[in-house]
């Protein structure tokens, strides 16, 4: 078996693992990135509508800062979110956009003088001021108070992504793509890299890191109707669970979002909405003003996902042979804007959908998008559980989005905690020195083997992979979809169980040699349906609604009982995660309160004083943060 | 820059692969303006073999005829050799590169074969047609006529004809192609005028050389 | 009417000792909106569970699942059975290293060619200073530069390129509309003379023999020929830089398509 040896390994390649390697690499450390498919092709290069931050240059942004975004983070978060951690991602995230400005990311500008934009299909006028001509413009998005989204046309993603990757290309980051990481190896105390296995050849490899890095993305795929990538499987999450000593933190915190096309399920942007697209129903009356009379289409992901279902269930949902849905519509935006700044929903409903948005409306509905939840780690990025292990991006719960992100903030996530995780990361390479052990690199490798064996053989069973993969979606749809109660709940812990013991005796279907595309899914799936447990669990037994986690039999958002974070961990043995809880936040800068939008009663909870008080730590963190980075 | 091939010497900026591909268009340009000059004046035989008589009268007494034909021949030769670099002389390439027009089905790469195979043709007729006609000056109308009727050269001429002129339209199109002159948006149009002048061209060779077949010595 | 598809794929697993190329067919009922992505991912999970195709975004932004369609280089997950004829035949892209059945090597040719032509913004890195104001560039600069940035390197434009067929040297559209994407860019510091040492040759600009097989199968419709004219009048130009008058290299500077360093 080929080992290799390096100070940071990075398992992932979208925008978080490969801002976290320039970030190693400038620091003149040798860093290696795995990825399942070539960097630029990671999921990160769908993202199309921008990234978040508060440069408050273009007008309808003006007098933003990051107080306001921070607010806007924690009110989206429905206070579920740490607040130290959002604090960070606002007060930095300005300094972020401006440095990938530095190394090439193509921004729009602001240009001076009068534009019209859209609110809810009308037109108005907005006029930029000449002193901020040039300087990075921003557009609307949902559950944000000012215009704060960065962003190049459509395809901000693939803008910014590029461009880390030419970082990685210059600073002589080593990129492994095709390579898939199965296990981590680690002594219960320490991490050291991971096993991965080569997806050109089918080989086993070894990887052994001073520091590594999670950065997979979401775990979208453990649900069929997902907008994720079909790489998005939640691969970073199962290594860390699959220890036993990291835990996941709030996994029943799953997003859906509101305009998933039908019946491919691919993601057209919240800026339809942003840059004034509106939601129509079989009617094609507008119902979100009916709802939400304030921001209408723009409340937060969560609440405009359930409105949608709400009205769906009313029976005013339009029907089709794959089911209900409801339109989008943006012809009133004119031919102009459609072909230019929204150009990849234009081909996207051109090519995949047969609908010319120009003249047509487009068929969407809810959508599951995103996983708020991942590997909990602290403040720095590292997680829980083990020394040396860090997580960034949506494979973590560094946790600035609690229970709803906002749209525009999770592909702000990525590079602004790259940024910051990647510097924590240097500072802890600089301070420690780890000796690698073989023995730990064996007993995982040992451990995978086996495995390997067991499905070609088939002596532990002849389950497909394929089929128990189906069984998982269905259970995930049917029950663990945007409205949740606790029968359905109760329903999909004990069919997930079922299919987790079944999952032992997988077989593969077809010959083994060189590299399978089946023994891919073979290994994966018994870890997702661990991921879905984890989520089912945690759903059901967070008796309130908050955010995104919405439970019928509990409608209220219980500060009192549930102001906390699930930690799920996963014994060695065990069929279901053994739950815990920790403190949502560990201080409250914003005691909790009304989020302006959504409804819902709240049941209040007494903090005592001394939890809305700002460290002294925190506050000099935050200023070294926001420095060059030289302190550490 | 490669920091292989450096070791043993101190590179100069070599400018030489973009002054071979100016040389190339230059050269190919050139031979563009001749072909259609040439045709253009041998054809006023249709009009009257007076004319044409003292056309090339002209450009024999003004020497061009002497020193710009082999000049040209020479421009070929050049121009031959700078596009010979892309022809795919290996049987390796050669295949791959009809295997690749035969899969893609698409106009402007099939056009690339027409250049190469033309490109041969026009180089051994051509060669041939200068050797005689420069050879055997002053050029009156009665000889090239004589050429048609008595010699083996109709057929020749009936082969160089169409394969110059296609191998002049398609290269006058290439060069607005690769230099940007032509632009995405315009090239449809491009397509369309070079296929009426490729035409046009062929039809007033094709009368000319019906002149001289019928043409009275 | 729903169509019964004959799909044709090609079929060879380079580790397999006893596997050798050959075309396989598959046959299945089309339905609405029948993309390439549901039909290959349809044969995988009912037919044939070890056939190779890569897929990744499923939405045409990632470029996985470049492949040959009838003939054509293109991305199968946006191409619509409904637009095809019900024989379908399937290859993976040539020039490409082949991992097996559909699926190529992209990523390290892609990447070979990038450190090649050393495709990043070559810039001060270290002068970045987080409490200063970003650079001001004009907003139709910006989206000129995204115009080119949006390449998601399928690498339909190689397989479609024959010269590329032919040399395996060739750094193709892609890598040469890469640089084009730095010369527009003020925040590269490169000069013309810089961008002719890396491209300034018969693997790099001219090699091209505008057959234009990459413009016609671009899935993104990024203007590939008009930037690699641009790129080869300004490198052809900069080498007659000193031999030709400066006033004729102005004019032909300026003629049909063009941009300039702002």
């Amino acid at each position: 078996m080929q080992i290799f040896y390096t100070d940071v390994l990075c398992i992932g390649a979208g925008l978080a693992g490969e801002r976290v390697a320039v970030e190693a690499a400038m620091a003149g450390f040798s860093t290696i990135c795995l990825s399942i498919v070539p960097p630029r092709r990671s999921h990160s290069s769908a993202a199309q509508g921008g990234m978040q931050a508060a440069l408050g240059n273009a007008i309808m942004g003006d007098g933003d800062s990051p107080d306001v975004h921070f607010q806007d983070t924690v009110k989206g978060s429905d206070w579920g979110c740490d607040q130290e951690v959002a604090r960070i991602f606002a007060d930095t995230a300005p300094i972020v956009m401006r440095e990938v400005a530095h190394w090439g990311v193509p921004w729009n500008r602001v240009e001076a003088g009068v534009h019209t934009y859209y609110k809810g299909g009308k037109p108005f006028e907005a006029e930029e001021k000449r002193e901020k001509h040039g300087l990075i413009h921003a557009r609307a998005f949902g559950g944000t108070a000012k215009w704060r989204t960065c962003y190049t046309a459509d395809g901000t993603g693939r803008s910014v992504l590029n461009t880390l990757d030419s970082k990685c290309l210059q600073y002589g980051v080593t990129i492994h793509d095709r390579t898939q990481a199965e296990a981590l190896i680690h002594d219960g105390e320490k991490c050291m890299g991971c096993i991965a296995r080569c997806l050109r050849t089918g080989e086993l490899r070894a990887y052994f890191a001073t520091a590594t890095l999670v950065a997979t993305g979401g775990y979208g795929r453990c649900y069929s109707a997902t907008t994720n990538a079909v790489i998005c499987d939640g691969g970073g999450q199962i290594c860390a669970l699959d220890t036993g000593v990291v835990p996941m933190g709030n996994m029943e915190a799953v997003q859906f979002h509101p305009t998933g096309t039908v019946p491919t399920d691919i993601l057209v942007t919240e800026g339809c909405r942003g840059d004034g697209g509106t939601l129509l129903d079989v009617n094609e009356y507008r119902f979100m003003p009916d709802y939400e009379p304030e921001k209408a289409e723009l409340a937060s992901r969560d609440v405009v996902s359930r409105r949608m279902t709400e009205h769906m269930r009313k029976g005013l949902g339009v029907k089709s042979p794959y089911g209900d849905h409801l339109w989008l519509d943006i012809r009133h935006l004119g031919v102009h804007h459609i072909t230019h700044k929204l150009r990849e929903v234009y081909d996207i409903c051109m090519n995949f959908l047969g609908v010319n948005p120009i003249e047509q409306l487009i068929p969407v509905r809810p959508t599951q998008h995103y996983s708020m939840g991942g590997i909990r780690t602290n403040r720095d990025g590292a997680a829980y559980g083990l020394k040396g292990l860090y997580s960034a991006g949506e494979a973590a719960c560094w946790d600035m989005h609690g229970f709803n992100r906002l749209g525009g903030n999770s592909l702000a996530e990525t590079v602004v905690a790259g940024r910051y995780v990647g510097k924590q990361i240097v500072k802890y390479l600089r301070g420690n020195l780890v000796s690698f052990s073989m023995n730990a690199m064996n007993d995982a490798r040992l451990k995978l083997e086996e495995r390997i064996e067991d499905i070609v053989t088939g002596r532990k069973g002849k389950e497909s992979a394929l089929k128990l993969r189906d069984e998982m979606h269905s259970v995930m749809m049917d029950y663990v979809g945007i409205f949740r109660n606790g029968q359905d709940l109760q329903k999909a812990v004990d069919k997930l169980a079922e299919l987790h013991e079944r999952a032992d005796g997988i077989a593969l279907q077809t010959s083994p040699r060189g590299f399978n595309p089946e023994m891919s899914t073979a290994l994966r799936i018994k870890g997702m349906i661990k991921l879905s447990q984890c989520t089912a669990y945690g759903a059901l037994m967070r008796t309130e609604s908050r955010g995104a986690h919405t439970r019928e039999d509990y409608p209220e958002r219980n500060d009192k009982d549930w102001l906390k974070r699930t930690l799920a961990y996963w014994q060695e043995g065990e069929h279901l995660p053994t739950l815990v809880y920790e403190d949502a936040s560990p201080f409250y800068e914003i005691p909790p309160g009304e989020r302006g939008y959504g409804g819902g009663r709240i049941i209040p909870n007494e903090l005592p004083k001394e939890r809305f008080e700002i460290p002294q730590e925190a506050t000099e963190n935050l200023k070294k943060a926001k420095s060059k980075g030289e302190e550490y | 820059m490669n920091l292989s091939t450096i070791t043993l010497h101190v590179p100069e900026q070599s400018k030489i692969a973009g002054r071979l591909d100016f040389v190339m268009m230059v050269s190919g340009a050139l031979l563009i303006l001749f072909l259609w000059a040439h045709l253009l004046l041998v054809s006023s035989v249709v009009l009257s073999p007076v004319i044409m008589n003292a056309l090339a009268h002209f450009f024999e007494a003004t020497y061009m005829a002497q020193v710009g034909g082999p000049a040209i021949f020479v421009v070929m030769l050049i121009h031959f050799i700078l596009a010979a670099r892309k022809m795919p002389f290996e049987q390796g390439q050669w295949k791959a590169f009809v295997a690749h027009s035969r899969m893609m089905r698409h106009k402007d790469t099939t056009l690339w074969l027409v250049q190469v195979v033309s490109a041969i043709i026009i180089l051994v007729l051509a060669s041939a047609h200068v050797f005689t006609v420069l050879s055997d000056l002053p050029i009156t109308a009665a000889k090239s006529a004589a050429r048609i009727q008595n010699g083996s050269w109709l057929p020749i001429y009936l082969v160089l004809l169409p394969m110059a002129e296609m191998h002049v339209g398609i290269g006058f199109y290439r060069i607005g192609i690769k230099y940007g002159l032509i632009s995405s948006a315009r090239r449809a149009w491009y397509q369309r005028a070079e296929v009426i002048m490729m035409a046009g061209f062929i039809t007033i060779g094709l009368i000319t050389l019906a002149r001289f077949k019928w043409l009275s010595i | 009417m729903n169509r019964k598809l004959h799909i044709k794929i090609f079929r060879y697993n380079p580790l397999d000792p006893d596997s050798t190329p050959h075309m396989q067919s598959f046959h299945i009922n089309e339905y609405d909106s029948m993309t390439l992505f549901i039909a290959l991912n349809q044969i995988r999970d009912e037919m044939d569970p070890s056939l190779k195709f890569d897929f990744c975004c499923r939405a045409g932004i990632c470029g996985s699942c470049g492949m040959v369609i009838n003939g054509r280089p293109g991305l199968a997950c946006h191409t619509q059975t409904r637009d095809l004829p019900a024989e379908i035949t399937l290859h993976p892209l040539p020039v490409f290293k082949l991992l097996g059945d559909l699926s190529v090597d992209t990523g390290t040719w892609f990447r070979d060619a990038g450190t090649k032509i050393e495709a990043w913004v070559h810039g001060n890195d270290a002068a970045f200073d987080p409490a200063a104001e970003e650079v001001r560039m004009e907003n139709a600069l910006a989206e000129e530069i995204f115009e080119l940035d949006r390449c998601i390197e399928c690498g339909c434009c190689i397989a479609a390129c024959g010269t590329a067929r032919m040399r395996e040297d060739f750094l193709g559209a892609a890598s040469i509309v890469r640089i084009a994407r730095f010369a527009m860019d003020p925040r590269d510091l490169r000069s013309d003379d810089d961008y002719y040492d890396v491209i300034g040759n018969d693997q790099g600009v001219f090699g091209c023999m505008g057959l234009l097989g990459c413009q016609d199968v671009c899935p993104k419709h990024i203007p590939l020929q008009d930037q690699l004219g641009i790129m080869r009048r300004m490198l052809v130009l900069n080498s007659v830089k000193g031999i030709l008058p400066r006033a004729v290299i102005n004019s032909l500077k300026h003629k049909g398509c063009c941009h300039e360093k702002h």
